[in-house]
This record gives C-alpha cells, sequence and structure tokens, in this order.
C-alpha cells in the first residue's frame, strides 16, 4: 500500500512538472475567404490536436470544438467583435481577440 | 611615389582580405508575436566592419553575375520555394555598394519558419578563389516551436543546439558543424556581430555601433571540438553571424578552390 502511495504521488508529481514546464500557444489569420485559422500548441513543441477550442462573442461561446490533428481550427470569421480562446486547462487558456486576427 | 601609392594599395587590399565575408541574409526581427509579411536582404558583406560588399554570384570568367542557386523556407516539415522573391538590388555599404537582393516572405504560420540561401560561388579575386556560403536563419511565429533544430543534410550546414532566435544578451549560442549529415571535426568557424544599423528603405548600411579594440574582435575565430560542436557567448543584442570556414563537400568550381562554407545568423535580445 505504501508503495503504490509513493508511485502515485511521483506521478502525480512528473505530471504536474510537465504541466507547468509549457506554455500553450495560439496563433490566428484571416484566410482572406471569410474563414479564420487558428494554430495550437505548446511552447515545448508539442502539438494541441484534441484542446478543447472556443469562439465566444459577448461573453457567449458561439462555437465550440477541438484542434484537429495538424493542431488547427477553421471557422466562418463572425460578424463584429469576437475572441477566439483555446482552452488547454487551468493556467493554459490563450485569448485572441478578433481585431488582432489579420491577413 | 608610385610604390608608395602602391603599397598602401596592397596594405587596404590585405587589410580588406583579413576580414571575414559573411553572407547576410537579414530581417529586423526574428521572434514574431503573430504571422506578418516580413521584409527580407540578402547581402554578401562584411558585418562589423562594413568594409566591402561583395557583389553576389561574381565570377572570375564573366562579367555577368550568377544567380542564386536555391532560396527557400521550411515550415512544420512543407517546404517552399522562395527563389522567385528576389529582386536585385544595388546595397550601399559605407565604402561602396554590391549587387545583393532584397524579398518578401508572408509568414503567416505559427512556428518556425528556416529559410535557407545558397548564393552562386562568389570569385574573391584577392585569394583567387571562389567562395560559396549556404546560409540559414530563422524566424518563428508566436513561441511554438517546430522546425529550428532541424538537420537538413546540406553540403555545408550549421545545426543549432540553441533555439536562434531566443537568446538573452550574456547568453551563449552552440551549434555543431556539419557536411552532408556528418560532423566535421575541429571546424574553422569565424564569428561577427552585425555592427551596422541597417537601412531597409535605403537599402544601405548605417553608422557602427561599437569600436574593436583590435582586429582579432572584428573578426572572431574559434574552432569547433572533435564532434563539430561549438559555445559561443554573445555580450550584446543584435544579429551575430558565424561561418564555418570550408566546411562543405564541393572543393573546386569552374577550376579554382572553392571554400564551401556554413553560416547561420542568430539574433540576441537584452533583458529589460
Amino acid at each position: 500500500m505504501q508503495k503504490i502511495s509513493v508511485l502515485i504521488a511521483i506521478l502525480l508529481m512528473f505530471s504536474l512538472s510537465t504541466a507547468c514546464a509549457h506554455t500553450a500557444l495560439m496563433s490566428c489569420f484571416d484566410e482572406g475567404d471569410g474563414t479564420i485559422t487558428c494554430e495550437g500548441g505548446f511552447s515545448d513543441g508539442s502539438s494541441a490536436s484534441g484542446v478543447e477550442f472556443r469562439v465566444e462573442q459577448k461573453g457567449k461561446v458561439i462555437m465550440k470544438t477541438k484542434m484537429n490533428e495538424y493542431s488547427e481550427v477553421n471557422f466562418k470569421k463572425p460578424e463584429g467583435d469576437y475572441q477566439a480562446v483555446l482552452n488547454a486547462g487551468e493556467g493554459h487558456t490563450v485569448c485572441v481577440d478578433g481585431q488582432d486576427i489579420v491577413e | 611615389m608610385k610604390r608608395f601609392y602602391l603599397a598602401v594599395a596592397m596594405s587596404l587590399l590585405l587589410c580588406t582580405g583579413a576580414f571575414a565575408h559573411f553572407q547576410m541574409l537579414y530581417t529586423p526581427e526574428s521572434a514574431l508575436e503573430k504571422g506578418t509579411t516580413i521584409e527580407l536582404r540578402e547581402v554578401f558583406t562584411h558585418p562589423f566592419a562594413d568594409e566591402h560588399t561583395m557583389d553576389m554570384g561574381k565570377q572570375h570568367d564573366s562579367d555577368k553575375l550568377a544567380g542564386v542557386e536555391a532560396f527557400y523556407v521550411i515550415n512544420k516539415d512543407k517546404k517552399k520555394d522562395l527563389l522567385g522573391t528576389l529582386k536585385a538590388i544595388t546595397w550601399k555599404g559605407n565604402h561602396n555598394s554590391g549587387a545583393a537582393y532584397q524579398s518578401q516572405y508572408k509568414a503567416k504560420r505559427m512556428g518556425d519558419h528556416l529559410f535557407v540561401l545558397q548564393p552562386a560561388p562568389y570569385y574573391e579575386a584577392g585569394e583567387g578563389i571562389y567562395i560559396q556560403q549556404i546560409t540559414k536563419m530563422i524566424v518563428n511565429v508566436a513561441g511554438a516551436p517546430t522546425d529550428w533544430d532541424k538537420e537538413l543534410g546540406l553540403k555545408a550546414e550549421i545545426v543549432p543546439l540553441i533555439k536562434p532566435y531566443a537568446i538573452w544578451t550574456g547568453s551563449t549560442f552552440t551549434g555543431i558543424v556539419k557536411s552532408n549529415g556528418e560532423a566535421v571535426p575541429f571546424a574553422e568557424i569565424e564569428v561577427e556581430y552585425l555592427n551596422r544599423d541597417v537601412d531597409l528603405d535605403k537599402n544601405a548600411m548605417g553608422p557602427a555601433y561599437v569600436e574593436a579594440p583590435q582586429d582579432s574582435f572584428v573578426t572572431i575565430g574559434i574552432k569547433a571540438d572533435k564532434d563539430g560542436k561549438f559555445t559561443f557567448g554573445l555580450p550584446k543584442a543584435g544579429w551575430w553571424g558565424f561561418c564555418a570556414l570550408g566546411a562543405g563537400s564541393d572543393k573546386e568550381y569552374k577550376g579554382k578552390e572553392l571554400s564551401q562554407d556554413a553560416v547561420i545568423w542568430v539574433q540576441v535580445k537584452d533583458m529589460k
């Protein structure tokens, strides 16, 4: 029982250090065809494939999906102000304002 | 008196030859917050002293300059040919002007954009040899590392072990000199600081930032270890060039000796 506890503690420490060692990153651009592409990743070079991605407008989520196998999402450009949000867990959320997304 | 002028002219020529030739592949900023179109300048010069700008592609048997052999970029393993983006310009150095190029590139996608420039061999009349500097420079968008450490198997190549766009002033750069994927033991490397303001609008070099206390500090000579690896401390913010002399496998061009060199540029930032 003691061995299992030690093992769990070690695994927990390892997972914590892994989570803290890198930063979530996202960059978006206007494709010029009425759509936006957002690319996600981490500062250690790992992929954001499968990580939650959402588009928010006036505090409401208007689209929610996951980064694809290429660690990116393409979506129809919303009318007006909006935010693209990559949610890779607590402390790993990246928000890009629609006004900063250009061709 | 004629002899005196000849001696002065010869000594000037020898002085010019003493500093290192560097193929520049310049852009103002290598670590971009987000994707944008960047300006590039491809100039063959002496980045510290700027005492002579070479005509890229100069040949010994023709007045016509030879064009660039290859120019491309790699982002997320995808290679894009950029040869068609090069526009011939005249680059104004502080002492003369030389044939060079300018180009633009849309660094749109996140990650590393690894540029490779392979100019035609340049005939250095003062030494009677050709020089070809295969040059790498890396621009990063939004901090995600993707391609910076790729080994491309070039005839002459410096493979970085430290991200060339994420170096604080006072820290170090480490690389391995390679030729066709094999390490080059004890490679001779020259290091120079880009000691000039670069004016992209005028395609010209500006005034010097610092003065060297002695010629050894203009072009700093170092050597790789038995595994082709080297480390160099970087004392000042700005662009630094590393050139591994004669590291490449091609040793002759048009019947003359060829020094096929590997160049990499790194950008250093102050902690503010």
